[in-house]
């Protein structure tokens, strides 16, 4: 699997799902940590992949909490050729509009303060970041992190 | 819970103390503890983040709050970060231009008082 490619029909590393409630976001970063841990991502990327798990779940469980869902947030991980995918699902209101590509590209000029620090710090850690409608509702946000040293 | 907040008072300024992971689930431990600060009379606040395990988006919004409270007010807010994990988080997000951060309390505590200009 390319890093481009989609996950679908992938059996995960990790697969895990969480109350939509903000006492579990820490749970669900330091889950996803252990997986990059074990795959031998240094310390630095671990510590940026659980920031960018952090943002990703903490930005699910608000939209959860906005849409009145009582479903819980999905994440689930793939290692594969080298890079580590994340997706991180909610049953929120769909994306303020979908977004894909280089995450330098993605403007946050529109976005409410918490969300404009969000979308640039995770910006700032992945290499790739995608935001899309999630069939039935709800955004899928999927991030793409090399877990070789040589880092753009 | 996953952070502890320590409010100590110093000359002409109150330092808060965390330890632990600040998340959307503990930083309205921080914003109360600013927001009481405030309330109590204090203008100038250093907030000491060496221990500090884990800061998010929400942290820096609620450090961000807790700078315009009390600058509305003609205090001032300094930080103290030495950890390249917590600094990055402030230059993603260009707020290191916003906040006087320090690498010890003591310088902090001075910058608090006697801000440059």
């Amino acid at each position: 699997m390319s890093r481009s490619e989609s996950t679908a029909g992938s059996v995960p590393d990790l697969d895990i799902e969480f109350p939509a409630k903000p006492q579990y976001v820490r749970a669900a970063r330091h889950t996803v940590a252990a997986l990059a841990r074990m795959r031998e991502a240094d310390d630095d990327l671990v510590e940026d992949i659980k920031l960018a798990v952090s943002e990703a779940s903490t930005r699910a469980v608000a939209a959860n909490e906005q849409a009145g869902s009582k479903d819980p947030v999905k994440v689930q991980a793939f290692v594969s050729d080298g890079s580590l995918v994340v997706e991180v699902f909610d049953r929120g209101p769909d994306p303020e509009r979908p977004v894909s590509g280089p995450p330098e590209e993605i403007d946050t000029g529109e976005l409410p303060f918490e969300r404009a620090l969000a979308v640039p710090l995770i910006r700032g850690l992945v290499d790739e970041v995608a935001m899309e409608s999630r069939p039935g509702g709800g955004t899928t946000v999927r991030m793409v992190v090399s877990l070789s040293a040589e880092r753009p | 819970m996953d952070l502890d907040v320590e409010a100590i008072r110093e000359d002409g300024a109150s330092v808060i103390a965390l330890r632990g992971e600040i998340d959307v689930y503990t930083a309205p431990l921080l914003r109360q503890k600013i927001v009481d600060l405030v309330d109590e009379g204090a203008l100038n606040i250093v907030v000491d983040m060496e221990k500090v395990d884990f800061l998010d988006s929400t942290g820096l919004g609620v450090l961000v709050e807790g700078l315009k409270r009390v600058k509305t007010r003609g205090g001032n807010l300094t930080l103290v970060a030495t950890q390249d994990k917590i600094l990055k988080i402030f230059d993603i997000t260009g707020l290191n231009k916003a906040f006087p951060i320090f690498s010890t309390r003591d310088d902090a505590l001075k910058g608090v008082v006697a801000p440059e200009a």
